[in-house]
């Protein structure tokens, strides 16, 4: 597992120390950084918006201010718009929607902050090819992975051709992993996708899965 | 203790009538793991001793697989490591018939030391001394808190609410509340003498509950396997009594649970600490300039857990900055110079819920880096160390997750320990970080979380 990291060039920082919610947040916006129109919004937008879990107590609020995104822990006492949502559940094709206050008062952010949160992601094979790029290098990864789409059956081979391990799942499920919507691992024990290989490439996928969510 | 070799174990257990050895070994986060083995298969698997599955260093406190990183020696799809007797601490078990015990080390199935392994990770630490000349002894004080309510309904109250064996007054040295835990203490110290461990004396401590053992010196290997064996027999009588203990580092706004460690060296025979003048050798100015400059480092194994770090706040007897001084008890190393056969370093950082091999590798290791370093020594801290400002003066990591980047920022430290447990190790780490945060954990609390206290209270 790695350490985080504040990359250069970002208009999103997160506070000294982060909790894996705000690491999780600030890699989503820095996400939407690559889309102009969505940087944009988030450098014209002012105010705090809180994302809060309802089955726990993590928490992070995002400060829009002067062109600048600070993602820090907890609920923030000035926080304008509050988001609370299952998120456990928020990859899921049957997530509960989240419940939104202050987006009346305060509808410009709001509607940045929906937007910048789910940024525009590619195609699952798209997706897998990126995730690749930044892990195959990785110590103890394998040398290729088939990864089959239960949908259709497409596959798609990222890595050496003689692969060492296979992923199986919907479209969905593998655009979440590869986006850093899941974990894999955890996607793997609770049935949301299938493996087949040692358990050793399961668990540095796994760490590889994690440190993308986390923007490591 | 049993002094033997693996021809003479039969005998040995034939003599005192054994049916059953109990391995005991110790995990990365400090649990106590083995099996109860029958005496003809012990007797069989010797030297390499009986197998074990490989979880047993593969999962957290919460029991949660570690499944987000892999190591060399781990088998692909879980496989057996071994438990390695280390027939010196063979013993007669004092609380069960025709019960032997006896402490392992991990190996692998080839008999080769595995990185992971705690008690393994000193014994190479301690080669590297005696390779450089030197020779170490080492003295823990244990620190526990006792409760009258019994472990059952400490579980079911979440550790809350319990009652200590004490007055609710925090002051040490009391007899009245030594008074009260003396039928637990008599049945402890007892025990421990059975198993051969000499304990120098015991005294009621500054929390309510807290009281503290301190345990003779001794070679560093022994001095943990006592503490390993100590702790084990503290819970155990508690439960016997009906009572609950804790070593957990702050269960409490109280004081925390520590374990200070004490720490000499020879070289020749020569107590190397020694300045009867006041001037300190060079030997042992680099040895001290290593503890300084890889303090924040080692802090990842003193402070192992999320807790460990509420307990290291200042004014709570808890060193807080990386700092030496000659008999400074707010410092993060007391240094003891003037008596030839006292002169000694006493760490104050460790928590209770440390895992003792880990608190004197990383201890000792760091002296080892600064003397190949030859670190220089800093300024010795001739004041209070706590409530000094945050410039100028280098604070010790205040969260698991800062010393693990900082452990991981130390190549000088991981030299000496190993790199490939130390990888391991930070990987632990940051996987403690993110159960606590994504398991119920709350990181905004301000004291100890139920989380804190449903994991740590009874494990640690």
């Amino acid at each position: 597992m790695d350490g985080p990291v504040n990359p250069a060039g970002s208009i999103v920082e997160t506070e000294d120390d982060p909790t894996p919610i705000v690491l999780i947040l600030a890699t989503t916006l820095r996400r939407a950084e690559q889309t102009p129109k969505l940087a944009a919004m988030m450098q014209k937008a002012k105010g705090n918006v809180t994302l809060r879990s309802t089955v726990d107590p993590q928490a992070a609020t995002v400060r829009f201010q002067r062109g600048r995104v600070r993602v820090e822990r907890g609920v923030a006492a000035d926080t304008h718009v509050t988001i609370a949502t299952d998120i456990n559940r928020m990859a899921d094709d049957d997530a509960p929607k989240p419940r939104v206050s202050g987006a009346l008062a305060h509808l410009r952010l709001a509607l940045t902050i929906s937007k910048v949160l789910e940024p525009p992601l590619g195609t699952w094979q798209q997706e897998a090819a990126r995730f690749w790029a930044g892990a195959a290098d990785h110590s103890g990864m394998p040398a290729g992975v088939r990864v089959v789409c239960l949908d259709d059956g497409t596959e798609l081979i990222l890595g050496a051709e003689a692969t060492e391990f296979e992923i199986h799942g919907t479209a969905h499920r593998l655009t979440a992993v590869f986006t850093g919507g899941s974990v894999f691992g955890e996607d793997v024990l609770n049935g949301k996708l299938y493996a087949v290989g040692s358990l050793q490439h399961l668990a540095e996928i796994t760490g590889r899965s994690l440190a993308f969510m986390m923007g490591r | 203790m049993a002094d033997l070799d693996a021809a003479r174990v039969p005998a040995w257990l034939d003599e005192h009538d054994i049916r059953w050895v109990k391995t005991e070994s110790s995990s990365l986060d400090g649990l106590v793991v083995g099996k109860h083995i029958g005496r003809a298969k012990f007797a069989k698997t010797l030297p390499l001793g009986n197998a074990i599955t490989e979880l047993v260093l593969g999962y957290d406190l919460g029991g949660t697989p570690y499944l987000a990183w892999w190591d060399d020696w781990r088998a692909d799809a879980l496989g057996d490591i071994h438990q390695r007797p280390d027939l010196t601490t063979l013993v007669v078990a004092p609380d069960r018939p025709r019960t032997a015990n006896v402490i392992c080390d991990f190996v692998t199935a080839n008999d080769e030391p595995l990185p992971s392994c705690s008690r393994g990770v000193l014994r190479t630490v301690l080669e590297q001394l005696a390779a450089r000349g030197f020779a170490a002894k080492a003295a823990f004080e244990i620190e526990a808190m006792l409760f009258t309510d019994s472990l059952a309904t400490a579980r079911r109250r979440h550790f809350r609410g319990l009652t200590p064996m004490s007055t609710d007054v925090a002051i040490g040295y009391l007899h009245h509340n030594s008074r009260q835990q003396l039928a637990y203490i008599d049945d402890v110290l007892l025990r421990l003498e059975a198993l051969g461990i000499p304990v120098e004396g015991w005294h009621d401590e500054a929390a309510p509950a807290q009281f503290e053992i301190n345990v003779d010196p001794a070679d560093p290997l022994t001095a943990c396997d006592h503490v390993v064996r100590a702790k084990q027999v503290m819970r155990e009588v508690a439960m016997e009594q009906g009572h609950v203990v804790t070593f957990m580092a702050k269960p409490s706004a109280e004081y925390g649970n520590g374990l200070h460690v004490h720490h000499s060296l020879t070289r020749d025979g020569e107590p190397v600490f020694y300045a009867p003048d006041g001037r300190m050798s060079e030997t042992t100015s680099h040895w001290i300039g290593g503890l300084m400059a890889h303090a924040a480092a080692a802090t990842s194994f003193l402070c192992p857990m999320i807790n460990s770090y509420r307990r290291m706040v200042g004014f709570a007897a808890v060193p807080t900055v990386a700092s030496w001084g000659e008999d400074n008890k707010s410092a993060a190393l007391r240094v003891l110079s003037i008596e030839p056969k006292a002169a000694r370093v006493e760490n104050r950082v460790a928590g209770g819920d440390a895992n003792p091999y880990l608190v004197l590798a990383a201890t000792l290791a760091s002296g080892i880096a600064g003397l190949d370093a030859e670190a220089p020594l800093p300024a010795p801290l001739a004041v209070s160390g706590w409530g000094l400002p945050p410039q100028g003066y280098p604070h010790l990591p205040n969260s698991i997750t800062r010393a693990a980047d900082t452990l991981e920022a130390d190549t000088g430290l991981a030299a000496v320990l190993g790199a490939d447990f130390v990888r391991y190790w930070i990987n632990t780490r940051r996987w403690e970080w993110l159960m606590f945060h994504t398991t119920g954990g709350d990181p905004t609390a301000e004291t100890v979380t139920e989380w804190e206290l449903d994991r740590y209270f009874e494990l640690t």
